[in-house]
C-alpha cells in the first residue's frame, strides 16, 4: 500500500488539473462569498436590495450561510472533477497497460488513488474554511462571535461529506473510462439532490442530506438520515475497487 | 529452468472476428523470441494475454513455472500500447515511480534510474516533463522504465515504433544485454526491423494463428514472411 501512496502523492502533487481545482476551490468559493459581502456595502440600493437577503441574517453568520450553500454546490462539482480524472487519466494517457503485470495490483492502486483524495480533499477543505475567516476579517467583520463557530463546523463538515459523496464518480470514472463520466455522475448527484429538496425527500436522499442538515440549521436532518451516507459511500468504494480488480484491456 | 512464459492453447476472440485463437508460445530463459505479423494479426492481444491484461477464454499461461495469479510480477518489465509516463513529471521521476511500481528497494532506487538514464541515452531529457518530450524519447524512456529493474521476462509490444535509428540501436543493445545474462524476451513487431532480426526465433502470427517460424539467419526472410502469410490467407 506504501508503494501505492507514494505513486500516487507524486502524481497528485505535480499534477495542474489538482492544482487548478484546489485554487477554484479555495479561492473561488471563498472570494465569491466576501464578494458579496461587499456588494451589499455598495452605494447601489439596487444590488443591495437584490443581494441583501442572500446573506440574511448578515454578519459573520450570514457569511458562513452563504459559504456553505455554495460549497454544497460548488464543492460537490470541484471534488467530482479531482475525483474522476484521477481515475480517468491512466485510461486517456494510456498509462493503464504500465499498471498491469507488477506486484503492486490495480485494487491497492485505487484504494491509494482514494486514501490520496481524501488526504488531499481534507486539506483543501480546511485551507477554504481558512479563506474564509481571512476574507471575512478583510471585509471588516470583526471578531468572530461564538454563535458563529457552529456554522464554521458545518461549512468545514459540508467540505467532508461533499468529498465523500462525490465517490461514485470516481466508479463511473472508471467503468466509463473518462474523465467527462466521473464528471457527468458529479453532475448527476448534484441535480438530483437538489430535485429531492425541491420534492421534499431530500432528508432520505443521501447526497442531498449534507446540505441539508448544513444549510438549513433550524431544519431536523436526523442521525438516521445522516448515517445512510455511509452505505452508499462504501458502495460506491468497493465497486470502484472491484472494478480496478477485474478491468481487462478490452476496448 | 522453466521457460520465461509458456502460453498454451491461447484463446482469445472480440465480437468483430479478431483475437488469437489457440496459439501456443514459449519463450525460454536467455532467448529472444520475435511475434511478426501484419496489423490486425493479434500480436497485442497475445501480448496482453500473456501479462493478464486479458483473461483467455481458454488457455494457460505460466510465467517462470508460475500461473499468472502467483506469478512474481517484480520480475517482470513490459511496454504494450503505451509508455508508463506521466507527463506532469520528469523522465527522472517517472523512471522513479516505474521502479518503485516493479518492487524495487527505495534505497536502490536512485542507482538503478542513473544507469536506465544513461543506458537509453537519456541524460539530457532527465529532468525534463515526459509531457515535453518527442514520441521517438517518451518511447525511450518507456522503455528505461521496462527494462531498468533488470527482469527475467520482458515483453515489448512493437518497442521500435516512433524510435529514431539511434534508438533502435539502443533497445537492441539493451535487449542483446538481457538476454546474454538469461532473461527471456518476447518482442511484437509488424515488419522485420532491426530488434526482429537479432531475434533466436521468429515466430509469425496471422489471423490470430501461429502459422509458421522463420530462419532469423535465413537470405530474404523478408519475402519468407510474406509467402507464408499469403499461403495462409490463401488456405484460409
Amino acid at each position: 500500500m506504501i508503494t501505492g501512496l507514494v505513486t500516487e502523492f507524486t502524481k497528485l502533487a505535480h499534477a495542474t488539473v489538482v492544482r487548478v481545482t484546489s485554487v477554484l476551490i479555495v479561492l473561488g468559493i471563498s472570494l465569491i462569498c466576501s464578494s458579496m459581502l461587499f456588494a451589499v456595502h455598495t452605494d447601489d440600493p439596487q444590488l443591495a436590495a437584490k443581494l441583501g437577503p442572500l446573506i440574511d441574517p448578515g454578519g459573520w453568520a450570514g457569511y458562513f450561510a452563504v459559504a456553505v450553500q455554495v460549497t454544497g454546490a460548488a464543492g460537490l462539482v470541484g471534488y467530482g472533477v479531482v475525483l474522476s480524472w484521477l481515475f480517468s487519466r491512466e485510461f486517456a494517457d494510456g498509462t493503464i497497460a504500465g499498471l498491469f503485470a507488477i506486484p503492486v495490483s490495480r485494487r491497492t492502486l485505487a484504494a491509494a488513488k482514494l486514501v490520496v483524495y481524501l488526504t488531499w480533499g481534507a486539506v483543501t477543505a480546511a485551507a477554504l474554511l481558512l479563506a474564509l475567516i481571512l476574507l471575512g476579517l478583510a471585509a471588516g467583520l470583526g471578531p468572530i462571535p461564538a454563535d458563529v463557530v457552529p456554522w464554521m463546523g458545518r461549512q468545514f463538515a459540508l467540505s467532508l461529506f461533499s468529498i465523500v459523496i462525490a465517490t461514485p464518480a470516481a466508479w463511473a470514472a472508471t467503468v466509463g473510462r473518462s474523465v467527462l463520466a466521473g464528471i457527468a455522475t458529479a453532475i448527476v448527484i448534484l441535480v438530483t439532490s437538489q430535485v429531492s429538496v425541491l420534492t421534499g425527500a431530500g432528508g432520505w436522499y443521501p447526497f442531498a442530506t449534507p446540505a441539508l442538515w448544513a444549510i438549513h440549521s433550524d431544519m431536523a436532518v436526523t442521525p438516521l438520515q445522516l448515517s445512510l451516507i455511509a452505505p452508499v459511500v462504501a458502495a460506491a468504494v468497493a465497486l470502484t475497487l472491484q472494478s480496478w480488480k477485474n478491468l481487462q484491456l478490452d476496448r | 529452468m522453466a521457460d520465461a512464459v509458456d502460453a498454451r492453447g491461447l484463446v482469445r476472440t472480440f465480437d468483430d472476428g479478431t483475437g488469437v485463437r489457440g496459439v501456443d508460445i514459449r519463450v525460454a530463459p536467455g532467448e529472444i523470441h520475435a511475434l511478426v505479423g501484419l496489423n490486425g494479426a493479434g500480436k497485442s492481444t497475445l501480448m496482453r494475454l500473456l501479462l493478464g491484461m486479458l483473461k483467455p477464454d481458454r488457455g494457460t499461461v505460466a510465467i517462470a513455472g508460475r500461473s499468472l495469479e502467483g506469478a512474481d510480477w517484480t520480475t517482470v518489465g513490459h511496454l504494450v500500447d503505451y509508455p508508463l509516463a506521466y507527463g506532469e513529471l520528469t523522465c527522472r521521476q517517472n523512471l522513479a515511480l516505474g521502479a518503485r511500481l516493479h518492487g524495487v528497494a527505495p534505497a536502490a532506487i536512485e542507482g538503478i534510474v542513473d544507469a536506465a538514464i544513461e543506458e537509453l541515452h537519456l541524460g539530457q531529457y532527465a529532468g525534463r516533463r515526459a509531457g515535453k518530450l518527442s514520441l521517438g524519447n517518451k518511447q525511450r524512456l518507456g522503455l528505461a522504465s521496462a527494462l531498468q529493474h533488470s527482469p527475467r521476462f520482458i515483453v515489448l509490444d512493437e518497442p521500435t515504433n516512433t524510435l529514431d535509428p539511434a534508438g533502435v540501436i539502443l533497445l537492441r543493445e539493451a535487449l542483446l544485454r538481457r538476454s546474454d545474462t538469461g532473461a527471456g524476451v518476447f518482442v511484437s513487431s509488424h515488419h522485420l526491423d532491426e530488434v526482429a532480426r537479432v531475434a533466436d526465433r521468429i515466430s509469425v502470427l496471422n489471423a490470430g494463428r501461429i502459422i509458421g517460424t522463420l530462419d532469423p539467419h535465413g537470405i530474404d526472410i523478408e519475402r519468407s514472411f510474406f509467402e507464408l502469410v499469403h499461403s495462409d490467407d490463401v488456405t484460409a
